[in-house]
């Protein structure tokens, strides 16, 4: 009976992990069959002249993303460095719980101090360049940084840690200092859990939506002279998610074209989304290598 | 100078854990200085009244609504889950698929399930919003967090205490009910706080399937029954933050929903911590 339960209730939430797969794949085909691979390519994206291109929204993803990495990397790893490598039994527990709280506030509460906050910090530091608003790529950038910065940490810590303690003990008996030892021993051992802890990191900041809705404007179509061009980073931009969070959702359902575009979108995140996880997690199995 | 460089090291990386540390600190202080003097009996008593004013007694009662039907659902799937990924499931690699899948289902982001739901339940099955699309869609996003936390637990149960209740004669249903669920009960329970915490802040999912601004008390079927709720009435509220009516309900409903979030995390903090250094150590 017990095991009846189990495989039955198992199967049936397999069926509906797939089934949504199945469904987003089948409901965005429309949009597939009318702009082929043009959908990710395509820079200009006008629904009521059945224009679909993904690739403003793909860019502002990226740009957001990256950002937001670039940011919190040096200081999650510093932290981790600390909590793995200096702190020792419950003073390490106390500070990594306390990290791993700021990962527990709502997305909606950051959007909401990136509103009233952040916002106008960003817009005191442009104004030498003169922007519209303080809502920008940049500023999403910031906000995700913040937000994925305990992610990063924990899991770096999680594999900093995860090197075998006699390793260290032998390293400075051999007269190492601390800093040597990070740096020869523990570092490079750690280093694939490392990359997954970025690779994880930037999962997260690709998928946030309430945070980054309220904070990067929301523009459509914004795609850079050359593809490293600074500026539209300090402008109002779209993301994938913000897209996907907006009320054009609810204009498109109906038209299969334009709501097949919009699940294409989802579709594409998915994939961005679930490749990166998946790679983190080859690099760096959860709870070891057994596991 | 080799002396010097490891000050430094131990210097820079205890500022960036301080300043790590120094968000949560510096949030949580903006928040409460602004949503503290917002936060009454009446506030937390009352209806929301127009743009801003009154209270928000319904934006919880909604959100504890979402909470219990996605762990209603949620709960028996994990344990039902975690069992085939630890006892029911034999082979180390059909084992090792069905992690890395928890995890993918994981990582997906929370817009996604809100779109699916949004063509599941509200537009493919015409519930239009409904409390129950959106709990079903947050139990599907929590699921992984209470499979993970109970399944690590269940394999913590020392091998022994599996043949001693086998050598008793206990059939694998029974060692499964009376020996590996009561003892990783605690995985269980820290899993579901941690996945109800998540759950509780989350407004992506619920956006199109659930919630609403106004307009909504407590639902009375499940068709056209949508709910209000506090991150979605957050979210809304912080579109129009120039208005400062709103400003003070604003603030204060953060400040309850943090409260709500934080509380269940915290909750969950000790047991998730000492499993995860058991599970280095032991």
């Amino acid at each position: 009976m017990t095991r009846w339960l189990t495989w039955t209730l198992s199967l049936l939430t397999g069926v509906v992990v797939l089934g949504s797969a199945l469904l987003l794949l089948l409901e965005s085909l429309p949009a597939w069959r009318h702009s082929g691979l043009g959908f990710l390519t395509g820079t200009r994206w006008f629904f009521r002249a059945s224009e679909f291109g993904a690739a403003p929204m793909v860019y502002g993803t990226l740009v957001v993303a990256v950002l937001a990495l670039g940011l919190a990397a040096p200081l999650a790893f510093g932290a981790a460095l600390f909590t793995a490598e200096v702190l020792r039994g419950r003073a390490r527990l106390a500070v990594k719980g306390t990290i791993e709280l700021l990962a527990g506030i709502p997305s909606v509460v950051y959007g909401l101090l990136g509103v009233l906050l952040l916002r106008d910090w960003i817009y005191r530091l442009l104004s030498p360049f003169d922007p519209l608003s303080g809502d920008t790529l940049l500023t999403g950038g910031v906000l995700l940084a913040v937000m994925i910065l305990p992610t990063v940490t924990t899991l770096a810590d999680d594999s900093l840690a995860g090197v075998p303690a006699g390793q260290r003990r032998a390293a400075r008996g051999l007269g190492l200092t601390r800093a040597e030892v990070a740096a020869t021993v523990v570092v490079p051992q750690a280093a694939p859990g490392l990359v997954a802890a970025l690779l994880l990191g930037l999962g997260r900041a690709l998928g946030e939506t309430i945070a980054v809705f309220l904070v990067v404007g929301r523009r459509d179509n914004q795609w850079p002279e050359w593809l490293l061009s600074p500026k539209p980073i300090a402008e109002a931009g779209q993301t994938l998610t913000t897209k996907l969070g907006g009320s054009e959702v609810w204009i498109a359902w109906g038209d299969p074209l334009h709501w097949g575009a919009i699940v294409g979108l989802a579709l594409l995140l998915l994939s961005l989304v679930v490749g990166l996880t998946v790679t983190g997690l080859r690099l760096a199995p959860p709870g070891g290598r057994d596991a | 100078m080799r002396r010097l460089i490891d000050h430094g090291f131990t210097l820079l990386t205890g500022m960036a854990a301080l300043a790590a540390c120094g968000l949560l600190v510096g949030i949580a202080a903006v928040i409460l200085e602004r949503g503290l003097p917002a936060l009454s009996w009446e506030f937390v008593s009352r209806a929301a009244d127009g743009f801003g004013g009154g209270g928000v007694v319904y934006q919880i009662a909604g959100t504890v609504l979402l909470l219990l039907t996605a762990l209603g659902v949620a709960a028996p799937t994990a344990i039902a889950v975690a069992l085939l990924a630890t006892v029911y499931l034999d082979r180390g690699r059909s084992r090792r698929r069905l992690t890395l899948a928890l995890y993918a289902l994981n990582g997906v982001p929370s817009i996604v399930f809100g779109i699916v739901g949004l063509a599941v339940f509200v537009k493919g099955l015409g519930w239009g919003k409904s409390w129950l699309a959106g709990g079903l869609v947050l139990a599907l996003m929590i699921l992984p967090t209470l499979t993970v936390a109970l399944a690590e637990r269940i394999r913590a149960v020392p091998r022994s205490y599996r043949t001693a209740a086998s050598g008793l004669g206990l059939s694998r249903s029974a060692v499964v009910w009376s020996v590996l669920l009561p003892q990783s009960l605690g995985g269980l329970v820290s899993g579901t706080l941690l996945g109800l915490a998540r759950a509780a802040g989350e407004t992506a999912p619920i956006l199109f399937t659930a919630a609403v601004f106004a307009g909504a008390t407590l639902p009375a079927g499940v068709k056209e029954s949508p709910i209000l709720a506090l991150p979605y009435h957050i979210f809304v509220l912080a579109q129009d933050s120039f208005d400062p009516a709103a400003g003070a309900a604003l603030w204060g409903s953060a400040t309850v929903l943090l409260a709500l979030v934080l509380s269940l995390s915290i909750a969950a903090l000790p047991t998730r911590l000492r499993t995860h250094e058991e599970a280095r150590h032991g």
